[in-house]
């Protein structure tokens, strides 16, 4: 699926229509925000394509949030650029934010109000919806999301779940070039997380780009196409899923009971290899797999089993935000 | 970016202009320039407000007062601060005088025959017949409040006459008043009065010839002790209905025509109080001796300038004066910018525009 | 959908889309007048000329001296009530409902998280304080014209006498008395709203709609209480409460419009002020 999505996210797959293609629905250059003394972000070059499901990853205060805000014009940059579906911010705002939904910092709406007044009063809001369509659009969003049953309920009552999905239902009240979601799976139930990864899929599907801050991994590596992992303020990643997994260096996963005897070998033979879990990890790195089983068989280890490791995003992840970024920075695709 | 800079530099300006018109609010802009007015001598123009037919007018009256005196209870006109009036006049007798305050507002109205006064705090009105009134004070209905100098017609009139003597009168440029063009009349006394005043300036409306300011400035200040000047005025023909009275109901009507009784109690008790004139000019001092029970119990002095309202005179007096003694005994001085009061423990009292020695040197004169 | 992504493709000088500025302003009036403490605010408000009302037709004795000189004029004047009630209100009770309401225009509206949802739709900083002032404007208006509303029906009721007697010793009839009260709505409105207009300074400066209530409050009481000190008499005209007790002024016959002439300009000075730092956090502030 995800190498499926990888193809058509790539350059020709602009949104479709009169539009002439644009490469990036958001770019920043330099983007640093500073709170006093406290640098929140700094150097932030981020691309997104457009087209792409684009995961945000990083730990808590990587500087996902405020990189999100400054994209939406929210945050005003300490320096560096926005540029927003080809306007550059804060002057394009206008502009280009009536094609971007977002959900940010958790949903925002009044308790008194019902789930459907609260989103009428953000659809009054909405430039690009006639004031005549304003209630079939919140009526189409809560059903979207499946809180039409909910929909006359006061917000105060709703649960984390129902909040979160009505939030989603008004970054989705007006067909958007560009919906940003952060953290949007929060406090929904497993149903609930599916049926995120549905309407994400859903707007992808219709050519629409998503920029996904998460820091559950199997979500983003489910559901994106393109991810940027932050760390400590800066982006230490970012480049298509696939690419950044396949960057990973090959390793082997071997098991055998005899790790001190395999792992003598295999420094003798200058392979760096070292234990894990009841077996070794043994990096490729100017070696091959059939060059180490020899190593390891010569030597008299049992090799229960050999194989191929798959590089995951987690590990990927771990190995981004754990070491030093500037080791990283050299990994970076492109 | 270019945006923002422009709504900063908008707001800026809104904040800059409100905070100016908040100064413009509080500090209402004088007069602007003096007005170009044809000379004239300080006698023809003393002589034309002497003359001046009185004019019909609708105008708001401040007394400024900047004595120095502590704000007393029951006294609020004795502190320093601005007093408002509201006066009305036909021109042809009839008058209304309005002295709003906080939450009440006492009336005066005289109709040609009849003078009203209403205290809209105590839900009362009192009615006097004219001839009475003049017989009784011999004053207009104006002036029955007591503050003669509330209204700048009759202040500047006086004084113009009382001062001619023993002052230099002469005229000096000219001013904007209640957006009227006036000249400055200045009197200013000769050197050799002993006195605390420098100097009395009367603003008198150019076409009118009626006093539109009046200025007690005192030696060592340009800000006038006591100024008592139109805020506004509108000349022209005055609704009649404003002349007029009738006690809205549930008023309490009293009838104070002076009895022949009544006036003789006043005489009894102006006698007893036998007030006593030294010196003349700017360096009179009024003199005499307090009738005894007048300055422990609740009553009113008879030439009306002060009111205690139920307090104590004595030991309001003590609050705000300073114990003195000399050859002539000892007693109390009051001093303010203007003038200067004393009153011996033994009763006799003495006060005059003067410095405390003037006093000093008069009070020997009361038996 | 088509329509709307070849509008997107708009360059940046033309002109951005817009929500109708009467479908915000509906849309804020509806929130704004649905939201509970505004209704009670609201509600309370509207008893306040009632309660007094019959505290008068309850109290025997006749009309008191010194300073409750007014209320010694209501009975038989039932038209003085909504006048007696603004005057009484004036302080606290209407500065009150004025600050709350600016308070949670913005600090409440930042900490439910709905500027922001507000701002991403878009609708510009500047339109967005505008939407939010008449707002504030709006509920001041109400809440005034309820306390007159209520109170030139409940004095007659109450008090008897539709006519209302002056200080000045005249009796007005009702269309005048009428249009006396109708000047206190819009004088009184006008100050409140210069109340509001600093509150919403205050509240674009802060997400917690408490703090810009309070503090406003706190700086009206500071006034009132510097109000009080004879010797900072210079002070005193730039202060906004300066001018409030005026409003009796309107009680008297002639009608003396200087105090309260004075009082709206200084008034509109305050909001004039209040608005322009309002906009300047509102477009410089991170939401």
């Amino acid at each position: 699926m995800t190498v499926e999505a990888n193809e058509r996210a790539g350059v020709e797959s602009a949104v479709a229509g009169s539009t002439p293609a644009r490469v990036l629905a958001a770019r920043t250059r330099g983007l640093r925000k500073t709170y006093g003394r406290t640098v929140a972000v700094d150097r932030v070059d981020l691309d997104l394509p457009e087209g792409a499901v684009l995961g945000m990853l990083g730990p808590n205060g990587s500087g996902k949030t405020t990189t999100i805000r400054m994209l939406l014009g929210l945050t005003q940059p300490t320096a560096g650029e926005v540029e927003l579906l080809g306007h550059a911010l804060p002057g394009g705002a206008g502009h280009a934010l009536p094609h971007v939904g977002a959900l940010v910092e958790g949903p925002g709406f009044h308790p008194f109000l019902s789930g459907r007044e609260n989103l009428r009063r953000v659809g009054a809001a909405e430039p690009l919806l006639a004031t005549g369509s304003i209630r079939k659009a919140v009526d189409d969003a809560l059903e979207r999301v499946g809180l039409a049953a909910a929909a006359g309920r006061n917000y105060r009552g709703y649960s984390l779940g129902m909040k979160q999905r009505l939030g989603l239902a008004a970054a989705l009240l007006v067909p958007r070039r560009l919906i940003v979601l952060d953290e949007p799976t929060n406090g929904l139930d497993p149903s609930g997380t599916r049926e995120v990864r549905q309407v994400i899929a859903d707007l992808h599907a219709a050519g629409a780009t998503v920029l996904v801050s998460s820091h559950l991994l199997a979500e983003v590596e489910a559901t994106c196409t393109h991810v940027a992992v932050l760390h400590q303020g800066t982006v230490v990643a970012q480049g298509e899923l696939a690419e950044l997994l396949q960057a990973g260096s090959p390793a082997l996963q071997v098991s055998t009971e005899d790790i001190s005897t395999a792992l003598n070998a295999l420094r003798a033979a200058k392979v760096s290899a070292r234990a894990e879990g009841d077996g070794l990890r043994v990096e490729l790195t100017g070696t091959t797999a059939p060059e180490v089983l020899r190593t390891l068989v010569q030597a008299g280890v049992a090799v229960q089993e050999a194989r191929r490791h798959r590089a995951g995003l987690e590990e990927l992840f771990a190995r981004l935000t754990e070491s030093e970024p500037a080791a990283i920075d050299a990994e970076e695709p492109r | 970016m270019n945006n923002r800079k422009v709504t900063l530099a908008v707001t800026a300006a809104g904040v800059v202009a409100g905070v100016v018109g908040l100064g413009i609010v509080a500090n209402p802009a004088g007069a602007g320039p003096a007005p170009t007015l044809p000379s004239v001598s300080a006698e023809s123009l003393v002589q034309s407000v002497l003359t001046a037919k009185p004019a019909a007018f609708a105008g708001s009256v401040e007394v400024t007062n900047n004595l120095g005196l502590p704000a007393l209870p029951g006294i609020p006109l004795t502190a320093d601060g601005v007093n408002k009036a509201r006066v009305w006049s036909d021109g042809q007798g009839r008058a209304r005088l309005s002295l709003p305050s906080a939450q009440s507002e006492q009336v005066f109205v005289e109709d040609g025959k009849t003078v009203w006064s209403y205290d809209s705090a105590k839900k009362t009105a009192t009615k006097s017949t004219k001839d009475a009134a003049k017989d009784g004070a011999g004053k207009t209905p104006l002036d029955q409040h007591g503050d003669r100098a509330a209204n700048p017609v009759t202040a500047a009139a006086d004084l113009i006459t009382e001062l001619r003597k023993t002052s230099n009168i002469a005229v000096d440029g000219t001013a904007t008043v209640a957006g009227r063009p006036a000249y400055e009349l200045v009197l200013s006394p000769k050197p050799d009065e002993r006195t605390l005043l420098r100097e009395v300036r009367v603003a008198v409306d150019s076409e009118l010839r009626i006093p539109l300011r009046a200025e007690v400035l005192t030696n060592g200040t340009n800000e006038p002790a006591v100024q008592v000047a139109f805020a506004d005025l509108t000349v022209g023909s005055q609704d009649a209905s404003l002349f007029t009275f009738t006690p809205p109901a549930g008023t309490k009507v009293e009838d104070k025509n002076l009895t022949a009784k009544d006036r003789k109690t006043a005489e009894e008790a102006k006698d007893q109080v036998s007030p006593q004139v030294v010196g003349d000019g700017w360096d009179t001092t009024l003199v005499g001796r307090v009738p005894a029970g007048l300055l422990s119990g609740n009553a009113t002095a008879p030439n009306g300038s002060t009111k205690h309202n139920g307090q104590n005179p004595a030991a309001l007096l003590k609050q705000f004066g300073m114990p003195v003694s000399g050859a002539w005994g000892s007693g109390i001085k009051i001093s303010t910018k203007v003038g200067t009061g004393l009153l011996t423990d033994d009763g006799r009292f003495a006060v005059g525009a003067v410095p405390e020695q003037v006093l000093y040197e008069a009070i020997g004169q009361v038996k | 959908m088509t329509a709307t992504l070849a509008e997107a493709s708009a360059p940046t000088e033309g002109r951005a889309p817009r929500a109708p500025l009467t479908r915000l302003l509906r849309s804020e009036l509806r929130w704004v007048l649905r939201r509970p403490r505004t209704l009670i605010g609201l509600g309370l408000l509207g008893l306040a000329p009632v309660v007094i009302g019959i505290g008068i037709s309850l109290a025997t004795g006749s009309g008191r001296n010194g300073p409750d000189a007014l209320f010694g004029l209501l009975k038989g004047n039932g038209l003085l009530l909504p006048l007696l009630t603004l005057f009484l209100s004036m302080p606290l009770l209407l500065p009150l409902v004025g600050a709350m309401s600016a308070a949670d225009a913005l600090a409440g509206e930042s900490a439910n998280g709905t500027l922001r949802g507000l701002l991403l739709a878009p609708v510009s900083r500047v339109r967005l304080l505008g939407v939010k002032a008449f707002g504030v404007a709006t509920v001041t208006l109400i809440a005034v014209a309820i306390i007159a509303v209520v109170g030139a029906i409940a004095g007659p009721l109450l008090l008897g006498g539709t006519s209302m007697l002056t200080l000045s010793g005249t009796t007005l009839t009702v269309l005048p008395s009428l249009g006396r009260v109708l000047l206190a709505v819009l004088w009184v409105t006008v100050q409140i709203w210069a109340v509001g207009a600093i509150a919403l300074a205050i509240s674009a400066c802060t997400e917690h709609p408490l703090i810009a209530m309070a503090s406003t409050l706190a700086g009206l009481i500071v006034c009132t209480v510097l109000e009080s000190i004879s010797s900072l008499g210079w002070l005193q005209p730039y202060l906004l409460p300066d001018s409030w007790g005026s409003i009796v002024d309107l009680v008297r016959d002639p009608l003396d419009m200087s105090s309260l002439t004075t009082g709206t300009w200084r008034a509109v000075c305050y909001i004039v002020v209040g608005l322009s730092l309002a906009t300047a956090r509102m477009a410089t502030k991170d939401a």
